[in-house]
């Protein structure tokens, strides 16, 4: 650590992991759910839809914490001087948790916009824009005085605008359903295959520059092309979501094409990755770190481009639209792209921000939670995966009605659970402890 | 590569994107009047998807195939279900699901708030969204139930059915009315012993419907009346 404000990003980092550790509790209760029969009392008090919106909420609010934690690790460093209003980042993550905590709450006693992922009642929505706009200013002024441009900035401070932006679009009532989805998208499609793109894909290329000693210049060239075929290909490819709510038949051409496309950039990644660490001018250490780092860039390309790409031409998707077969490609998409994404991140920068030397920590333990976790989530995504091939073929082919089709489905959201408590669970209570007790390599 | 190709790729890639989707999107709105019945979108449908959505029905349900996949997709709930079945459902769910693996939760609707999601529900199943979704397609079956009622010599069990004005509830083929189950959806889920059972007496296997007892029916003619339904079958499905 060099600046005194990026410790600012150590709260963010501890706030994230333990709402990630919340977010695989909940993540059990959902697939419980399915397997066995919960009682009427209960689903009554603490339906299903209930602990959804916990779940998925968790996620992109653990997520983005971590995004901007990273973002307050990284700017000090890039343009060489402390962050504007440190105070103002101690602010925005209040008002960023307040809101958290009482969404969370205020869904426990029915308190919904009642929109998927986007649950978050309107007058929070208003916090979170403020949060948002201090979090934009701040940073966003930082780069403008320091007049240091990067490619790195340039793509992280676009990313985060365009994110703020998009996140607008899931505000209104719609009276028409089928625009109501139409922008849906706007906000999750272009959120995960765009501007969280730009902002990991800048983040990445800032670790890769302190981990290689790589020359910037070769990065951030590579960054260019890679922004251009992610932006080109996702932007376009939303309308992969558009076959069948109700818009043109011209989307499935759009859609099918742009979107077949999508695991190009993925692929031209994970190549640079490999490209600048054969290049590299410096050891691969730390060990659990470098791991982190290539497991995220190949389970970015096998989640989210193969996963993807299975079930995006039209012709497959009209048979496996809103089965299981989305939920495990969400699963390894969200773990590969961006779970592993920010751990891969916290582990850089927390031996960092204590001061450890060279920033090297002991490992050992971080191991036990990084496998069990990644192949945790990997063995309930192929379990989920072989649910939604079932459900796809006696669902939407053989026409059984849809209680009928769910019948063999029970035992693999049992393998599922399995996973998730077995390892998931587990590999995630590790790698939180280890995370937040991390210790210095040689005692 | 050089720098200047690079971010050359990059403007190209960014731009040419965006100008895709926002030019689409405009003529998507254009569209959207017909392929929506944006007419038939009246201050019901509105207040029934207020009411949906304040219900979170969304986190179990996929509706357009979008949402939590918990429970059956609501696309085509009204053409399949009926008017009464979606009623059942929502007043009595601890009894219609009684029997059911997973349960739906009691929420307590008033009356006003089931007319309402029911005009959402009719208003969603007429959009026009590339027929999807396949196993609950309209226009499969009626194709089916026209092709088998031209061709084949009137059975005695299709005859019952019209004699008995089962069309006046239910809706088969290009015909009928969405109070009860469409016979097709029927077809699906239910054997002919079953069907035959049910007839005599609705109320003792689903309490509270609203359909008449035929009693006065042989149990032959409700047995010609069950198997007339199962051969609509469309889909090959579990026997």
């Amino acid at each position: 650590m060099e600046y005194r404000s990026q410790r600012i990003a150590y709260s963010y980092f501890v706030i994230a992991l333990l709402l990630f550790g919340l977010q695989v509790v909940t993540g059990l209760w959902l697939s419980l759910s399915y397997f066995i029969t919960i009682p009427q009392a209960i689903v009554d008090a603490f339906p299903f839809s209930t602990a959804r919106a916990m779940h998925t909420n968790l996620l992109v609010l653990w997520l983005l914490l971590g995004f901007m934690g990273a973002t307050f690790f990284m700017i000090p460093e890039e343009t060489k001087r402390e962050l504007l209003w440190p105070k103002l980042a101690v602010v925005q993550l209040i008002l960023l948790v307040g809101t958290g905590v009482a969404a969370l709450v205020g869904f426990l006693f029915g308190w919904t916009q009642g929109k998927p992922l986007l649950e978050i009642p309107r007058p929070l929505d208003v916090v979170i824009v403020i949060a948002a706009l201090m979090f934009l200013f701040n940073v966003g002024l930082t780069m403008f005085k320091a007049k240091r441009w990067t490619v790195t900035q340039g793509s992280l401070l676009a990313g985060l605008t365009f994110l703020s932006v998009l996140y607008l679009f899931g505000i209104p009532f719609y009276k028409n359903l089928t625009v109501d989805w139409y922008y849906w998208w706007w906000v999750i499609h272009l959120w995960v295959e765009g501007a969280w793109e730009l902002v990991v894909a800048a983040l990445t290329a800032f670790m890769l520059i302190k981990l290689t000693g790589v020359e910037r210049k070769v990065v951030e060239k590579w960054l260019y092309v890679e922004l251009g075929l992610f932006l080109f290909t996702g932007i376009a490819g939303t309308g992969h979501h558009y076959y069948w709510l109700g818009a043109p038949r011209y989307w499935l051409w759009v859609g099918g094409i742009f979107s077949a496309l999508e695991p190009v950039p993925i692929l031209l990644m994970v190549f640079d990755t490999y490209r600048h660490m054969k290049e590299s001018k410096l050891p691969f250490v730390p060990k659990l770190t470098w791991t982190y780092l290539v497991a995220n860039v190949v389970l970015h390309f096998v989640g989210a481009g193969l996963f993807g790409f299975a079930h995006t031409l039209p012709m497959i998707n009209y048979y496996t639209h809103g089965s299981q077969v989305t939920v495990a490609h969400g699963h390894l998409s969200f773990f590969g792209a961006y779970v592993l994404f920010n751990l891969t991140f916290f582990y850089f920068a927390i031996p960092r921000l204590k001061g450890f030397p060279d920033g090297q920590y002991k490992e050992k333990r971080g191991y036990w939670g990084f496998w069990l976790t990644s192949l945790g989530v990997l063995g309930m995504s192929l379990a989920f995966a072989v649910a939604g091939v079932l459900q796809t073929y006696l669902e939407r082919v053989q026409g059984q009605p849809y209680m009928i089709a769910q019948k063999p489905i029970r035992f693999w959201m049992l393998i599922v659970f399995a996973h998730g408590i077995l390892m998931v669970l587990t590999g995630a209570v590790i790698i939180i402890s280890h995370l937040l007790t991390l210790k210095p390599a040689k005692a | 590569m050089s720098d200047k190709v690079a971010k050359w790729i990059f403007w190209a890639g960014t731009i040419i994107s965006v100008l895709v989707l926002l030019v689409l999107t405009i003529d998507s709105h254009k569209q959207f009047n017909y392929l929506t019945n944006v007419d038939k979108l009246d201050a019901r449908v509105i207040a029934g998807k207020k009411t949906f959505e304040k219900h979170n029905c969304n986190d179990c349900h996929t509706i357009l195939g979008f949402g939590s996949y918990y429970a059956p997709d609501l696309t085509r709930a009204y053409t399949r279900l009926g008017e009464d079945s979606i009623q059942r459902r929502l007043k009595h769910p601890e009894s219609v699901f009684s029997d059911s693996f997973r349960k739906m939760p009691q929420q307590n609707l008033a009356g006003q708030e089931i007319a309402d999601l029911i005009a959402f529900f009719r208003w969603v199943s007429e959009i026009r969204n590339n027929d999807w979704p396949p196993q609950h397609s309209e226009t499969r079956w009626k194709r089916s139930t026209d092709k088998m009622l031209a061709s084949a010599a009137i059975s005695p069990g299709a005859a019952l059915v019209l004699q008995e004005n089962c069309l006046d509830c239910h809706t088969l083929g290009s015909r009928g009315v969405a109070k009860g189950q469409r016979l097709e959806w029927i077809a699906q889920s239910r054997d002919a012993l079953w069907m035959a059972d049910f007839l005599k007496n609705p109320e003792a296997i689903a309490p509270g419907v609203d359909m008449p007892a035929y009693d006065h029916l042989s149990k032959e003619q409700r047995l010609k009346i069950a198997e007339f339904i199962v051969s609509l079958k469309t889909h090959r499905g579990e026997d």
